[in-house]
């Protein structure tokens, strides 16, 4: 076999607190598609980023043509042949296409750009991708998604790139859109240029891609499978299985019978979610299973008043709350742990204690005035009953590890002392030890009377840790039930399911 | 930075420049330069009074120079007290923040300066400060904004605003010569401030004398930006003018580069302050100006010289009065082309 | 796990303040040695007359009205927000205070009807400028340059653009007394340090302005009223406008549509040397007080020593400069 394009071996790349890549391995060749699959969170953006010289590695080679490079920095990468096209893409609206495409290394003598050579090839770029329509001297703002993309690709051809890195490029597109999009990925691909395509839709992975690489927790788990023939169970288990097997602590005392804290009924969202109804007793745990996009987050976030519901009502203990009122929610007894915790969750830059006591800090004050002394010794007793490491209140939580800032916004709600607790991927971004400690504590949670809804693209997760599963597509639920009687495979099934019978639709 | 300017011009003064109460220290200097942004005509009194006495310090504060005029009051304070070996001046620099300028007189107390010579941004805001001055035995002299109390100071030096409306009112009913129907338009200064109503007030009441009236009135701000717009807008308005005055020569700049721009010459226009530029222009007689009227810019080394003579006792040596009397108001004289010559040495720079 | 929502826990509690005390000292460190240097020249240059007490009440009471504000700032700024329009409201509460018709009402009742109302305006002004961001969607810098302009307009068209004079002498001697010595808006400006030092460091609401600047979404989600608490923060800003209007006041005897114009970029400038983010979240009312007598001491030294106000502003640009690059440095050796 010749050589490949490109080679990186063993690439790792740490943040503050959390290892991103971990020995990830990937092989491109020339004129071949290559897709990269994995969850949120898995690592593929910080790849992405790597290849385009944005981030460099903390360890691992990278060769180009089987020589080692190093992509110090954007330029460096585009010298060699990646040319990246990112998911929001990172045109100048108000500049014109030709003026886009020849950005950064425009066509100019003695510092007048020559805008009539530059619109020359730009015409030509995009006759060569199959859009002569689009004139090179409009305004980028005024073109639609679609058309954007092509002006990136026509971008990193300009730079003569070899090897073109997309960011789920349809994900912004309509189907027509799509089409177009893969007749010219055909084209560059029949030219010789590889492309790296991410996508989390595995019908155009069959539809177009030639091999791929599976990327779970920072690692490489498959490469070189083959893409239109790998099972889709196959996949998606490699996607969101488990690397090492964990342990999920089992319910030690039987359910006792009691009304519901949580209820929701008819809940939804135009365009996200529709009629979801659930209810959650003191001590039990609901899973909300489905892949990305199903309208997972969206439904807890709803619940928790971070989003406005459309339809439907939210019941805490009796008391209908307050719609699209996150401090009613907080005020009746709900927390929530986000999705995104660095973003959503945590305020980076503060202490620890002060992280914890956000939620409570009414408690801590008497007449607005802090009562210090007792915040810190009930926000380190909670941060110790979750056992946050390092013992150390007054650390900044931006240089905590992923689990132990997990842990943290779990305090937060502990020491609130909250009836209902929404986790958002508990587990994303949280190293596998630490993953059984958090398992551990939701089970302690449930035990001690709290309602937990837990959502997770981790499928034996959402499963090993409910007691009973939602299984959400495409904003709906599809299957209500214990999760005793259902695995994985099942709830792919119910999945898939929803996904086939949406193809005939269309089709 | 030191408060004494290196610039020495050894001038020769007529005799009793305060008597009457003219504004301008009528000098026949045997020195022009005429690129020096000083005033040439700032000099001893060449009286009894010009021996050196006990020393005398002086702070001095005035609002910031961001006007030729204004920048003109500074320089010729502090080229008045190099005149004189007793005199020690101390200026603050020039501040529009009332707040500061407060300080800054503060400062002065704390210091126990023998007097201060002041030119509020802001009379009023001033007057309390001023006072505390006063209080503190400290000889004040208020300059061209007046505070809103007598006991704020012990002299005041103004200028005379509607004596400039009247001279400027005046030249046009000479010049016209009785001919009635003229056209006559004004570009004010800030609309709103007294002294421009003052101004204004005294240019009508000499039109009325003669039969005129202002036919066209637009208002500026003193500055050339303003002065370009404001003028614009005028000519724009007027078809024919017979006569234009414009309150201030700052703003004239941007006047004159609107009437150019517009290609206007059947008018004679009337400038006031009394910047060199425009006596220059008035000399040349190539231009639409033809006259200008002064608003002295020496108020300040007046102030200076007052001072001076109040700390040391002295008189003025002119009047039979033995004390420095309360108030001076100085006159607002038309420049022509025929005395040009006496004015142009205390005319400030643009 | 059930005693923790127990919020009368019997846990030992740690030394108070020691993280706030030692972060708070190195960060302070670099201001301190910057006024210690300040004061050197001083003495260096002008001897007795900068070492004398009546000079260090001329430099706080000429600190006292920028003061007031940049405390009012330090808070906006910690929440994540910016105010351009404070010199504007200041102009507008001090015309608004002195019309004839407040004063002849004050002239019927009390005095302090001019101070109800120089606060009132400024707090109103304020409430509007938060109104308008947190539920208006105004970013801060356009809503409070919409501030700016109109209320300095209307400050203009109430006072006809003329000085108005204060009359009463309740007022003005009020204010214009000095107890034990210190001028009153000397004693006023030391009252709102403290009590914003106290506000920000020790309240609820101070770790709400922190946690809405630090991270606005966390703390939606964590239940705080994040607009809510943004027009608190505007309001509160608005509110020291009113009492920097109340000192100008008395301190000029006169209210006028001039005031306070430009104050915006002393109090910002003097907010941010002293170490408080421009992007929000870490804020110190003790930092800016330094700030502050930094500036003014700044501009006392040039005067005493007849120094030009264009050098100043030429030093007070480095001094910035210099401020924002050493707390960057600071700022990166912690983490």
């Amino acid at each position: 076999m010749a050589t490949p394009l490109l080679e990186m071996r063993g690439i790792v790349k740490e943040f503050p607190g959390v290892r991103a890549l971990d020995g990830v391995d990937l092989v491109v060749r020339a004129g071949e598609v290559h897709c990269l699959l994995g969850q949120n969170g898995a690592g593929k953006s910080t790849l992405i980023k790597v290849l385009a010289g944005a981030h460099g590695v903390d360890d691992g080679t990278i060769l180009w043509e089987g020589e080692p490079v190093t992509f110090a920095d954007p330029q460096a990468a585009l010298r060699t042949g990646v040319a990246t096209i990112y998911q929001e893409l990172d045109l100048v609206d108000g500049l014109s296409v030709a003026d886009n495409v020849f950005l950064g290394h425009e066509s100019s003598r003695g510092g007048f750009t020559r805008n009539a050579d530059m619109n020359r090839s730009a015409r030509e770029l995009l006759k060569t991708l199959g859009h002569p329509e689009i004139r090179p001297t409009r305004e980028v703002g005024s073109l639609s998604a679609a058309g954007k993309q092509i002006v990136s690709m026509a971008r990193a051809l300009s730079r003569d790139a070899k090897v073109i890195v997309m960011d789920e490029p349809s994900a912004v597109l309509d189907p027509d859109e799509v089409k177009g999009l893969f007749r010219v990925v055909d084209d560059l691909r029949a030219a010789g240029t590889a492309i790296i395509y991410i996508s989390h839709r595995l019908e155009e992975i069959r539809r177009i891609g030639d091999r791929l690489t599976v990327l779970k927790d920072g690692r490489t788990v498959a490469g070189d499978l083959p893409a239109k023939d790998t099972p889709t169970s196959e996949l998606i288990t490699l996607m969101t299985g488990r690397t090492v097997s964990s342990v999920f602590p089992r319910r030690t005392t039987p359910l006792p019978a009691a009304d519901p804290l949580l209820s929701v009924s008819g809940l939804g969202r135009a365009g996200e979610f529709a009629d979801v109804s659930f209810d959650v007793r003191p001590g039990e745990i609901i899973g909300l299973a489905g892949l990305v996009g199903a309208g997972r987050s969206e439904i807890v976030e709803t619940v928790f008043g971070a989003r406005r519901a459309g339809h439907g009502t939210v019941t805490v203990d009796g008391h209908k709350l307050r719609n699209g009122a996150v401090d009613a929610a907080v005020a009746a007894g709900v927390g929530l742990c986000p999705e995104e915790r660095k973003s959503q969750g945590l305020i980076l830059d503060d202490a620890v204690y002060r992280n914890i006591s956000l939620a409570s800090l009414g408690r801590f004050s008497r007449y607005g005035v802090s009562t210090e002394g007792a915040e810190r010794s009930a926000a380190r007793e909670a941060a110790r009953s979750v056992d946050v490491r390092p013992d150390a209140p007054d650390r900044v939580i931006r240089t905590l590890s992923g689990g132990n800032q997990q842990k943290v916004v779990l305090a937060r709600w502990l020491l609130r002392g909250c009836k209902v607790l929404l986790l958002d991927e508990p587990t994303r971004g949280v190293d596998v030890g630490a993953r059984a400690e958090i398992y551990a504590l939701v089970r302690q949670l449930a035990d001690s009377g709290v309602a937990i809804v837990v959502v997770s693209s981790d499928i034996e997760e959402v499963l090993g840790l409910s007691d009973r599963v939602l299984v959400i597509a495409d904003g709906a639920v599809v299957h209500d039930g214990p999760s005793d009687a259902i695995d994985a495979s099942g709830v792919l099934d119910r999945i898939l399911a929803t996904h086939e019978h949406q193809k005939e639709d269309v089709a | 930075m030191s408060t004494i300017h290196p610039r020495r011009r050894r001038a020769f003064a007529v005799a009793g420049a305060f008597a009457a109460a003219t504004l301008v220290l009528g000098a026949c200097t045997n020195n022009s330069g005429g690129d020096d942004d000083t005033s040439d005509a700032i000099s001893k009194s060449n009286t009894d009074n010009d021996k050196s006495g006990e020393k005398v310090v002086i702070g001095f504060s005035a609002p910031a120079a961001d006007h030729g005029w204004m920048g003109s009051i500074t320089k010729s304070a502090t080229t008045q007290a190099e005149q004189y070996d007793d005199i020690e001046l101390k200026v603050a620099e020039g501040t529009n923040d009332v707040n500061l300028q407060i300080s800054q007189v503060e400062t002065f107390i704390n210091d126990k300066v023998d007097a201060i010579v002041l030119l509020p941004f802001d009379g009023a805001a001033m007057t309390s400060v001023a006072r505390k001055a006063m209080d503190a035995g400290i000889v004040v002299v208020n300059v061209d904004r007046e505070f809103n109390s007598p006991f704020a100071a012990r002299t005041t030096v103004l200028g005379d605003n509607y004596g400039m409306g009247v001279s400027a009112g005046t030249f046009v009913c000479d010049d016209a010569a009785g001919k009635t129907g003229l056209k006559v338009a004004e570009i004010a200064g800030i609309d709103s401030l007294p002294l421009t109503q003052d101004r204004s007030q005294g240019f009508s009441d000499a039109l009325k004398a003669c039969g005129l009236k202002v036919d066209n009135r637009v208002a500026a701000e003193f500055t050339v930006e303003s002065g370009e717009k404001a003028a614009s807008n005028l000519l724009q308005a007027a078809p024919k003018i017979d006569y234009l005055w414009n309150h201030d020569d700052d703003q004239g700049v941007g006047v004159l580069a609107a009437i150019n721009n517009a290609g206007r010459d059947e008018f004679t226009m009337i400038g006031g302050a009394g910047s060199a530029d425009v006596m220059e222009a008035i000399k040349a007689d190539n231009s639409v100006l033809k006259a200008t009227v002064v608003y002295p810019s020496t108020q300040a080394a007046d102030g200076v010289k007052l001072a001076r003579l109040l700390v040391q006792g002295k008189s003025l040596s002119d009047l039979a009065e033995i004390e420095v009397p309360r108030m001076l108001k100085l006159a607002a004289p038309i420049v022509t082309k025929e005395n040009v010559d006496t004015y142009l040495p205390s005319a400030f720079r643009s | 796990m059930t005693s923790l929502q127990d919020p009368s826990l019997s846990v030992p509690a740690p030394p108070k303040g020691d993280r706030g005390g030692s972060i708070g000292l190195a960060r302070n460190l670099g201001l301190v040695i910057a006024l210690v240097i300040l004061c050197i020249v001083g003495v260096a240059t002008a001897g007795d007359r900068f070492a004398s007490s009546d000079n260090v009440l001329t430099i706080l009471r000429l600190a006292a009205v920028v003061g007031v504000i940049s405390i009012g700032m330090t808070f906006v700024i910690t929440g994540g927000g910016i105010d351009l329009s404070v010199g504007a409201i200041l102009a507008l509460a001090s015309v608004w205070a002195t019309t004839t018709g407040t004063q002849a009402m004050a002239g019927d009742v009390h005095w302090i009807i001019m101070v109800f109302s120089a606060i009132l305006v400024g707090a109103a002004c304020g409430t509007i400028n938060g109104l308008l961001i947190a539920y208006g969607r105004i970013v801060p810098f356009i809503a409070t340059l919409a501030m700016l302009a109109s209320a300095r307009g209307l400050a203009e068209i109430i006072a006809d653009r003329k000085t108005q004079i204060i009359r009463d002498q309740g007022f003005l001697d009020f204010f214009g007394a000095e107890p034990i010595g210190i001028p009153v808006i000397v004693i006023i400006f030391a009252l709102v340090v403290a009590a914003g030092w106290f506000l920000l460091n020790r309240t609820t609401f101070g770790r709400r302005t922190f946690a809405v600047g630090g991270n606005p979404e966390a703390a939606r989600l964590a239940g705080i009223k994040v607009q809510r608490h943004t027009v608190y923060l505007y309001a509160l800003l608005g509110t020291t406008c009113g009492i920097a209007a109340v000192m100008l006041m008395s301190r000029t005897t006169t209210g006028s549509s001039t005031h306070g114009t430009l104050i915006e970029l002393d109090a910002i400038a003097a907010v941010v040397i002293g170490g408080t983010l421009l992007s929000g979240g870490r804020g110190t009312v003790v930092g800016t007080l330094f700030g502050v007598l930094i500036f003014t001491t700044l501009t006392n030294v040039f005067t005493l020593n007849n120094l030009s106000t264009s050098a100043q502003a030429v030093a007070k640009g480095v001094i910035i400069v210099i401020a924002v690059l050493l707390q960057q440095r600071i700022a990166n050796r912690k983490t």
